[in-house]
């Protein structure tokens, strides 16, 4: 065996040496670069946690299109979700809005509504494989129909539920018309994913306008706007003084599954635990 | 009509039992047809697909057929980069149905996507950041590669015997077959695993939601997908009545898939026990008490997924005494795909009909779904295996598949 054996010569020229060296350099500078570098994609989260801050900023407008909804004030009556489905034009087979009675842990009553939370961080606009879903620059998440594929990877993505597929193309008469209001959108063609705006048309229109989404009814959500009891309140979230913010101090507050990282940008206020 | 014009040497092909067949296929076809204006003219209401499980049958048609087509780029990457020549008589038959597979898929998604008139959107509109975009060029891709791959056995066939140039270019790109091989191998895995991560990634699906999703889909692919290749390979030997590939390269292949199972068997125990016991959290917890009472979930996992998709085939594989009889592959190799199918159906179902849960409350979350395929569903997937079967039929008829041109390329360069 051991005649067998060769001596083993350590050789190293030139050429292996500097192969060497720039391997290792380049290990160092790609590892560098990978853990808290430009590369890194972890490198948001990381900071996050380090320095225990909010949510870094999506929106990069002067705008962040948020809503307050307060259940312990929502009565249940559906009103937001009859004049989300007039305005907007939905079929009644799924309600971008919903209204639904949930109880408490020690059994109180209350009820709970929902429209689309427009997440910063949406399942959806990362698992649409033609950005037919995408962030606006005022964070809201929206929908472009004539791009849209129909694969409903959205729909299965949210997980909020708050997306409807067009299985068919509608003939129906709008059961919520005129009484709820009149729709101000087309409907949408069958073979697409349909979800809440945020009522778009109308804070673009009011913005041009010089009117103040929230402040204006002209500019406002028509789920807002109809509200008897005010439980929903809508506002820029990025003005400090807007009723949104104002209302997310003066309250305590919660975001729907905040552990799956989402970043809504609809904030609510739990209902009271006594009557 | 073809067959015509074609110089017919054996006019006895077509026998009772071909024509037989050739009407079976075509009644299949005719179906699927049907279906398929049903689909165009009305829209995804003639399925029984809805908001709360918005993929189904189709959906498993898509998985399934390219986990099956798998054999291609295995066999390419054994024979190619492996350099493991003894099974270069099996490469182009495994393209082949590699091939079958992929256009079976892409034929159902079409189907499935709710605008056919925009399945050219992901090539223009990229969201890189989307598996289902990276799925889509890697398939378009790979069908691509396959096409090349397999151009020199169509002008193989004697038609383009009159073109002797183009004979001549397409037998020129096979000496490219390790690097298509090879992109075929980096494409597929990466496609094959990321149809898991589909499910994988989803945060909110709480039996979804695991890093072990990619690995078991392309694990249980590359197991099943070459076994497939077997079996067709045999069945083609009973219908032809002549030899087609070497039989003990079949069972060197089997055996291949054998491991290949249990390997899968290894990971989906772990998976098991890692996300479903030792791991559960209360929404798992909830996932499974709601599916165990709705569905027959562990039916479907224990009974088709393990025994008869793993369990059997596995026997049936590496055991001498059944891998020596050609029946028991191709028994084998039906049953491991009877399980394919049940594991991409019970994935996608399973973790749809789960409720969501996100209200602040105790109570409230969205329905649990129920889903059984509609009837125009059926036809759209009884059309999709007349499409398989009619390929598969023209192509063992037709196709020099299994001539081993590699020794004549040889003597006549």
């Amino acid at each position: 065996m051991s005649k067998t054996r060769k001596r083993i010569k350590l050789e190293l020229t030139r050429r292996d040496f500097l192969a060497l060296a720039a391997t290792a350099a380049g290990s160092a500078v790609a590892s560098q670069l990978l853990t808290t570098g430009a590369l890194s994609p972890f490198a948001g989260l990381k900071q996050r946690q380090v320095t225990g801050e909010s949510a870094p900023e999506k929106a990069s407008s002067q705008y962040h299109w948020g809503m307050v909804i307060d259940l312990d004030k929502c009565i249940g009556c559906q009103y937001c979700q009859r004049a989300c489905s007039a305005t907007n034009d939905v079929a009644d087979d799924k309600p971008w809005n919903i209204v639904a009675e949930d109880h408490m842990a020690n059994g109180r009553k209350f009820f709970f509504t929902r429209p689309c939370l427009h997440c910063q961080d949406a399942p959806c606009v990362e698992v649409c494989p033609v950005q037919a879903t995408y962030h606006r620059e005022d964070g809201l998440v929206v929908m472009d129909y004539n791009r849209c594929i129909g694969c409903r990877y959205c729909e299965v993505a949210c997980p909020y539920d708050a997306r409807k597929f067009n299985w068919k193309e509608r003939e129906d008469k709008n059961a919520y018309e005129p009484t709820w209001g009149l729709a101000e959108v087309p409907r949408r063609p069958r073979g697409v994913v349909e979800k809440c705006t945020f009522c778009i048309h109308r804070i673009d229109a009011g913005l041009a306008k010089g009117l103040m989404p929230g402040v204006d009814r002209e500019a406002t959500p028509a789920c807002v706007n109809i509200c008897p009891v005010g439980a929903r309140v809508f506002g820029n979230l990025k003005d400090s003084n807007s009723k949104v913010s104002i209302a997310i101090q003066n309250n305590p507050t919660l975001r729907l599954r905040e552990e799956l990282g989402t970043e809504p940008s609809v904030y609510y206020i739990p209902p009271r635990k006594e009557a | 009509m073809a067959t015509v014009a074609l110089p017919i040497k054996k006019p006895s092909i077509f026998t009772p039992g071909f024509l037989a067949w050739l009407a079976f296929v075509g009644l299949c076809l005719v179906i699927g047809l049907v279906s398929a204006v049903d689909v165009l003219s009305n829209g995804l209401t003639v399925t029984n697909m809805s908001n709360t499980i918005p993929w189904g049958l189709w959906i498993t048609i898509d998985l399934s057929s390219i986990a099956l087509g798998a054999g291609a780029f295995t066999l390419s990457a054994i024979v190619y980069l492996l350099k493991l020549k003894n099974f270069q008589s099996i490469v182009r038959l495994a393209v082949f149905v590699g091939f079958v597979g992929y256009t079976a898929a892409l034929l159902t998604l079409i189907m499935d996507i709710g605008r056919p008139d925009r399945f050219w959107h992901p090539w223009v509109y990229w969201n890189v950041h989307s598996v289902l975009w990276e799925i889509t060029w890697c398939i378009t891709l790979y069908l691509a590669i396959m096409l090349l791959e397999f151009l020199p056995v169509i002008t193989d066939l004697p038609f383009f015997a009159r073109w002797p140039g183009l004979r001549k270019f397409t037998h020129s790109l096979h000496k490219a077959a390790p690097l298509f091989a090879l992109l075929g191998l980096g494409i597929s895995l990466l496609h094959q695993s990321s149809l898991g991560a589909t499910y994988g990634i989803l945060r909110s699906r709480p039996i979804w939601f695991k890093p072990s999703m990619p690995i078991m889909f392309i694990v249980s692919a590359v197991a099943v997908g070459p076994a497939l290749t077997v079996a067709i390979a045999h069945i083609a030997e009973w219908v032809r009545g002549r030899p087609t590939v070497a039989h003990d390269i079949l069972r060197t292949i089997a055996r291949f898939s054998g491991f290949g199972l249990l390997l899968y068997a290894y990971i989906k125990l772990w998976d098991l026990l890692a996300v479903s016991y030792y791991g559960r959290s209360p929404q798992v917890n909830q996932a499974f008490a709601v599916l165990n009472e709705q569905t027959p979930y562990g039916f479907g996992f224990w009974v088709v997924e393990i025994i008869i998709g793993i369990l059997i085939p596995a026997i049936f594989f590496l055991t001498p005494r059944f891998n020596r009889r050609p029946a028991f592959l191709v028994a084998g190799a039906l049953a491991a795909v009877i399980g394919i199918v049940a594991n991409r159906w019970n994935v996608t179902v399973s973790g749809l009909t789960v409720p969501l849960s996100y209200s602040p409350g105790v109570d409230y979350q969205s329905v649990a779904g129920t889903y059984w395929p509609s009837l125009t569903e059926w036809g759209i997937a009884v059309g999709i295996i007349g499409y398989g079967l009619l390929l598969l039929t023209l192509g063992l008829r037709f196709l020099p598949l299994f001539d081993h041109s590699e020794h004549t390329e040889a003597k006549r360069s």
